[in-house]
């Protein structure tokens, strides 16, 4: 062991591959959009006699609505993120439907589906049922296999965050409307990164993060709610409307917003998708899915690295390299080589537990602003490392 | 070596809590040394930053590069409140060499005994 002085390269350009969590950098719009709406006075419907600046929540649900292809932007919801927005519509359709009763999920899920189930089982509202997925994917017959006499609900993700599989969520959608019972998609790895077109997919409600693929800030997401009445209120407060009355507008989007809304969120929403809009949500896919191939050709050259799949649908890597824990792996990419990367569990531990058992792994995820230069730079880095530990 | 300060604390995946501290100089060969006395060190010389852990089992375990004066401490969950000062021990220890290493034995000795009485308790 020789210790020799350790260069600073503070300034060296990082790398940035975490973009499944949050994407960085974001695009010089986005940027330009929170800083003008901060810089005017707010519009606020109903809450100010000024309406001078744009009226961020309406712009940016109807580019949302375009985006999606949807019915009305007013159904459109804005929440803190997708984990708020999953709480309302699976806390709101449990209100909604009074007896306790059936619901299932499936093994792919992040906590923020998993947690509010499981709480609602544990307080005896419901019983769930989840789904094992098979290869990358879970079976639309094992869906519909787990449906039950008393099954109400369905909650799963479009697109798994450690394996990047896209779920077939058309036919579990088409064959779950046809049977009544109600679909909540967790769309929190797909919006952005795909094309999705929700005038296609009868799904009930679809859940999404702005900080992601949307290229918004953090602290800004929201849902697509079908028919409003299909969930409870289970917020109340002002809006700016009918103030009068003590009990909560029933209006789409009032119904499950109060409060002042995010508007440098909302703002910061409506850029990012105008960006995917301008942009095409088809070259954004494409881009996603060569840097991605780039990085897993590169990591199938190595010995030593575990690929968890490698034909994922979406921009995102999950590995291991045998020998070294996931969290010393990524510490060691971090700070030696400035690739900045996420490990552990990332919120979905049932994922895990089937993959890894449960040790957690690294995932590289990329965003429409990473190059060649980055994949190259990080399979580098994770080759030198992988060879480093088997030395 | 002693520690300037405290950059960031979290909680890992596996309950420990973790701390990442600035030193007032970077780590050195004879303190990975005396670290070996008292667990197990790994050392990957070939990368672009030396890079080391140290794991003393229940106790906790040590990651960071040689010559770098970053390090990150991993305490186990069930003994925190026995191990809050124990990097702090290392560190002191560390620059008396054998005798230090004697000293530091003895505290190992006296924490064991305290982890015992409460599993015992549990």
């Amino acid at each position: 062991m020789k210790i020799t002085h350790v260069s600073q390269d503070e300034n060296s350009p990082i790398v940035y591959l975490n973009n499944a969590a949050t994407t960085w950098p974001k695009p010089r719009g986005v940027l330009r959009e929170v800083s003008r709406c901060l810089r005017m006075p707010l519009n606020e419907p109903g809450r100010t006699t000024g309406n001078g600046s744009t009226d961020y929540p309406a712009a940016a649900r109807e580019s949302l609505a375009a985006l999606f292809n949807t019915g009305p932007p007013d159904h459109f919801v804005f929440t803190h993120n997708a984990t708020d927005a999953l709480n309302l519509l699976i806390h709101g359709f449990v209100k909604h439907a009074g007896a306790p009763f059936h619901a299932i999920t499936t093994e792919l899920e992040h906590n923020s589906v998993l947690r509010p189930l499981h709480a609602l089982e544990t307080g005896g509202a419901i019983t769930l049922s989840v789904v094992p997925f098979t290869g990358c994917t879970v079976d639309p017959a094992a869906i519909k296999k787990a449906i039950r006499e008393d099954t109400r609900l369905v909650v799963m993700t479009h697109g798994s965050n450690v394996l990047g599989s896209v779920q077939q969520i058309r036919p579990i959608a088409e064959y779950l409307h046809a049977s009544g019972i109600f679909f909540i998609v967790d769309g929190a790895q797909t919006a952005g990164h795909i094309p999705i077109d929700l005038s296609d997919i009868p799904v009930d409600a679809f859940a999404f993060t702005g900080h992601k693929a949307l290229f918004g800030i953090p602290g800004i997401g929201g849902f697509y709610l079908r028919d409003k009445d299909s969930i409870a209120i289970t917020r109340q407060g002002g809006t700016g409307t009918d103030s009068r009355s003590l009990s909560h507008p029933d209006e789409m989007p009032m119904r499950f917003e109060a409060g002042t809304p995010n508007y440098p969120g909302i703002a910061s929403l409506y850029a990012g998708v105008r960006f995917i809009s301008t942009t095409g949500p088809e070259r954004i896919e494409k881009r996603g899915k060569k840097l991605t191939a780039c990085l897993i050709r590169e990591l199938q050259k190595q010995e030593h690295v575990e690929i968890y799949n490698t034909a994922p649908d979406l921009p995102l890597v999950s590995f291991n390299i045998t020998g070294l824990g996931n969290d010393e792996a990524g510490f060691i990419l971090a700070k030696a080589y400035r690739v900045i990367m996420r490990t552990g569990l990332h919120c979905a531990p049932l994922v895990h537990d089937r993959i890894d058992g449960g040790q957690g792994c690294i995932r590289a995820s990329f965003s429409y602003f990473n190059t060649a230069d980055d994949c190259r730079r990080a399979a580098d880095a994770i080759r030198e490392v992988a060879q480093g530990a088997h030395r | 070596m002693r520690i300037v300060k405290s950059v960031q604390t979290k909680v890992c995946v596996d309950g420990s809590l973790m701390k990442e501290y600035v030193l007032d100089e970077p780590l050195t060969e004879e303190f990975l040394e005396f670290l070996k006395h008292f667990g197990t060190l790994r050392f990957m010389e070939h990368l672009k930053k030396p890079y080391f852990s140290f794991e003393q089992e229940y106790f906790i375990s040590i990651k960071g590069f040689a010559g770098d004066a970053n390090v990150e401490v991993r305490y186990n969950k069930n003994f925190q409140d026995l191990l809050a000062d124990y990097f702090h021990l290392l560190l002191y220890y560390g620059r008396q060499g054998v005798p230090g290493v004697v000293k530091m034995n003895g505290i190992v000795q006296s924490i064991r005994d305290r982890m015992k009485i409460r599993l015992d308790a549990d």
